[in-house]
Parts: C-alpha cells; sequence; structure tokens
C-alpha cells in the first residue's frame, strides 16, 4: 500500500509540474515558436493533456525551437524501417501470450459436484 | 493543413467517417449489452456495472485492433487509403472507449476500499511472480496510459512542434499498448470466461492483426523502393522509360531518405518523398495542375519547388535532377525545403504518356 501511495504521489507530481509548464507555454513559450499558433486560443486547451505527461520532451523541443536548433532533414526522414521490428514483435509476443493464457486458465473439476456450504448462523443452530 | 490552428479539423469526409465510427460503437454495444448479454458473462451472475465495463473494454480492443489492421491494409493494397485518412479520430474514440471501460472497473471493483480507489487498483493484487492470478491490471493500466498519451498528443500541433519523426516514434506505442492488451486481455477476461465466442473473436482479432504486419513487412521488403547505389553527388535512380505521365518513381537515397521523381507535363521535378505533415509518401499520390496530392491526408505540394499553394505554409525539400541519355539521375544533396528547380524537360522517347 505504502509504494501503490508513492506511485500514485510521484503522478500526482508529474502531473502538477507538467501544469506549471503548460501554463507558460501555452500562454508564452508557443506564441514564440510557432506562426501558426499567433491569434489561435481555443486549440491550446487541447494541448493541456499531452503537456502533464510528457513535459519533459516539451522542454526540450521548446529549446529546440527557441534556440534556433532545428534542423529541417530531421524533419523529413521517417523511421518507416520500423515496421519491419514491429511486425516480427507482434508475431512473437501475441502468439506467446494467447499460449500462456490459455495454457494458465483453470477449469472446474468434471467430476466434483459443487456443494453449497452452511451459513454460520445454520451450523450454530 | 495549416495556416491558424483550430481545435478540430471538419470536412464532409471526416464527418462521415466519424459518424459511421460513432454508429458501429454504439451498435457494437447495444448489441453486447441488450441482445447478447451472456457473451462474456461467466456461469455467476454479474451486475450492470461490471457488464457495462466488459462491453466497453472489449469495444476498445476491436477498435484498437481494427485501427492497427489499417496501416498495413493500406501498404498492401491503396484501395484501404481512405480509411487512414481519419484514423486519429477513430484513435481518440479508441482512448474515450478504454477510459469509459477503466471508469466502470475503478469504480466497482476498487470504490469500496478505505484508501484511494486508484491506490487500490495498485495494491489490491500483488501477484506478480506468477502467472496464474498475475495482476492483469497492470497491461491495462499501461495500454491505456499509451493511448491516452496518443490520442492527447494527435493534434496537428504536435506533428509539427516535435517534428513528424519524433511524433512518429511516440505513436509506435501504439504496438506495445497493443500487445499490452492482449495480455490484459488473455491473462485477465479470458481466465475466467465460459463461453467462449469472444475468446475465438479475440485470438482471431489478435493474430489477424499480427499477420497483417508480416505481410506488410514482407511485401516492404520485396516491392519497397530501391536504396540507390551510393558513389557521388548525383544518384542514378531511374530510367527515362519508367517515368508516367502525372505520376512518380521513388527512390530511397539513404535508409530514412526518399526522393520522388515526377513527370508532369514533359517535365521531370524531383522533391522529398516524405510530406511535411506525417511523412506520408508524396510519391504515391497524383499531380493534379502541378500539385501533388499527399494520399494520406491530401496535403498538396507544387512539385517545383515543394511549397503548399497559398495561403498554407507547409514545405518539403527539393532535389536537383539531370538526365543522361536514358537515365535519370538526383544530386543526393536535398534543397531547403521551398527551393524552387527548374524543371528538366524530357524529350527522351519511350516515357509512358
Amino acid at each position: 500500500m505504502d509504494q501503490a501511495q508513492a506511485i500514485f504521489f510521484a503522478f500526482q507530481i508529474w502531473c502538477s509540474i507538467g501544469a506549471f509548464i503548460a501554463l507558460f507555454f501555452l500562454t508564452i513559450g508557443i506564441d514564440r515558436i510557432d506562426e501558426d499558433a499567433q491569434g489561435a486560443y481555443v486549440f491550446r486547451l487541447l494541448l493541456i493533456p499531452a503537456i502533464l505527461l510528457i513535459w519533459p520532451l516539451v522542454l526540450w523541443r521548446w529549446f529546440i525551437l527557441e534556440t534556433k536548433r532545428d534542423a529541417w532533414p530531421n524533419r523529413h526522414s521517417p523511421p518507416r524501417h520500423a515496421h519491419f521490428w514491429v511486425a516480427i514483435a507482434l508475431a512473437f509476443f501475441i502468439p506467446v501470450i494467447i499460449l500462456v493464457s490459455l495454457s494458465v486458465r483453470q477449469t472446474w473439476p468434471v467430476d466434483f459436484e459443487p456443494q453449497k456450504l452452511s451459513l454460520l448462523e445454520e451450523r450454530k443452530s | 493543413m495549416s495556416v491558424k490552428y483550430i481545435p478540430v479539423q471538419w470536412n464532409n469526409n471526416k464527418w462521415k467517417y466519424n459518424a459511421v465510427m460513432l454508429a458501429s460503437v454504439f451498435a457494437y454495444l447495444w448489441i453486447f449489452i441488450f441482445v447478447t448479454p451472456d457473451l462474456m458473462s461467466n456461469e455467476g451472475r454479474i451486475n450492470g456495472q461490471v457488464h457495462n465495463a466488459r462491453a466497453f473494454g472489449s469495444c476498445a480492443f476491436l477498435m484498437l485492433s481494427v485501427i492497427l489492421c489499417i496501416g498495413p491494409l493500406a501498404r498492401l493494397d491503396n484501395r484501404f487509403l481512405p480509411l487512414l485518412y481519419n484514423r486519429r479520430h477513430f484513435g481518440v474514440m479508441t482512448a474515450f472507449v478504454a477510459i469509459t471501460h477503466a471508469g466502470y472497473i475503478i469504480n466497482w471493483y476498487f470504490a469500496f476500499s478505505p484508501s484511494s480507489k486508484y491506490e487500490a487498483l495498485l495494491f489490491s493484487n500483488t501477484s506478480y511472480g506468477q502467472l496464474s492470478g498475475f495482476p492483469f491490471e497492470v497491461f491495462g493500466i499501461f495500454a491505456l496510459f499509451c493511448l491516452v498519451i496518443l490520442a492527447a498528443t494527435s493534434h496537428d500541433f504536435w506533428m509539427k512542434f516535435l517534428t513528424p519523426r519524433i511524433w512518429k516514434r511516440i505513436h509506435y506505442l501504439i504496438y506495445a499498448a497493443y500487445i499490452s492488451v492482449v495480455a490484459h486481455v488473455g491473462l485477465g477476461i479470458l481466465q475466467d470466461q465460459q463461453n467462449h465466442t469472444f475468446t475465438v473473436i479475440f485470438i482471431l482479432a489478435s493474430i489477424v492483426v499480427a499477420t497483417l504486419h508480416v505481410m506488410a513487412a514482407l511485401h516492404e521488403k520485396k516491392h519497397g523502393d530501391p536504396l540507390v547505389a551510393a558513389s557521388g553527388d548525383w544518384v542514378k535512380v531511374c530510367e527515362t522509360t519508367d517515368m508516367q505521365e502525372g505520376y512518380a518513381k521513388i527512390a530511397q537515397l539513404t535508409a530514412k531518405e526518399r526522393v520522388a521523381i515526377f513527370l508532369h507535363e514533359g517535365k521531370l521535378s524531383a522533391i522529398s518523398n516524405a510530406c511535411a505533415h506525417q511523412n506520408g509518401p508524396l510519391g504515391e499520390g497524383k499531380i493534379i495542375r502541378c500539385l501533388v496530392t499527399c494520399p494520406w491526408h491530401g496535403f498538396q505540394y507544387d512539385v517545383t519547388n515543394g511549397s503548399s499553394p497559398a495561403p498554407f505554409t507547409e514545405k518539403v525539400p527539393t532535389y536537383n535532377l539531370k538526365v543522361e541519355g536514358n537515365t535519370i539521375l538526383v544530386d543526393r544533396h536535398a534543397n531547403e525545403p521551398g527551393t524552387y528547380v527548374e524543371p528538366v524537360p524530357l524529350n527522351i522517347k519511350g516515357a509512358a504518356a
């Protein structure tokens, strides 16, 4: 239970930091690094959940864009070769998980008749 | 497309796509809850809360399976490309269905704990050392986090902010989420299932997903864009006779960089094959009025300068090219996005009209 409390507390802290960063990023930072965001406000509310969750990445990209370190060739080189490894992973893990799941399944013994247990009050009387 | 961000971009096709999706989800839930209530029931009676949780959970699993089939199907056959068009809305809806499933579970099984129900979810079963009775909830929690991250980063802003490459890498979480969901179902409800209709659906769906991905990977290996020989600045990409008016030939310059060479009105132009939006394959699009349309989401670019028509601002790199005899060569060093390159006339006989 202590560990569960610690995990839940850490998650709350994580999201609180994200909320703090979201406040600054959505009011100041976003206008400086993306011209398409200037004058557009409603859509910013939709960005809040992601900032709460991936705020370290947001900070890193914000820094890259603010300091003009973004290299344009990186925007046109998709990681398409990863599809092959995804296929290998799916083809391996899915059958293994299904086989393991079916093998550990427990069934009721066919020759065993279930019996209703008496209530404590019935036994006392 | 860009210009100014709005919360959600709609058009007629997206309305239709979403209407079909929403109708399918409601139809599934209605059939599950009211028409076939025993489909996932145990021998013992279950209450409405648990029944609803199972309805939404199985719905989320099937939606995720369908989403994961769309990518490989579109790579295997172009006719499935329209399904790819609005896949992000599909994903966001799946995340909401999964959250509803989690809500029913947490507000029933863990709501009566003296501690917080979220903490109870974490400590109620800690038998991590055994397969039978393994705390399958942890797989569901992980998958739900992945789905929420994917849904939360689905706005076009994130693609531009993070770059398509990083955005794609984050969205590869969908595969980890799916494997996790399979484990969540396999070590969870499957252990207690007496009516095996859903067991069969579950196994079939997950095997279809895995098989389609393997088929698409093999197809890509066999019929993928050829990797050109790397020697010098100018690399041979294809023959003039390979070109067809209005279409492109795609060649792989490096493991990650692809060039699309278009023939338009008898002249050749070369741009990056990766769309600025989601890195969709521009070379698989057709030219209409000097603009190539990305087959994934309809972004358009002028093939002579790699720029979207005004008022849109997307740009892709261009390449210098030349024709020597019957051979088309491309300068392997891309020009900065939006750079105009004079189209090269193709005066060779044999190019398909």
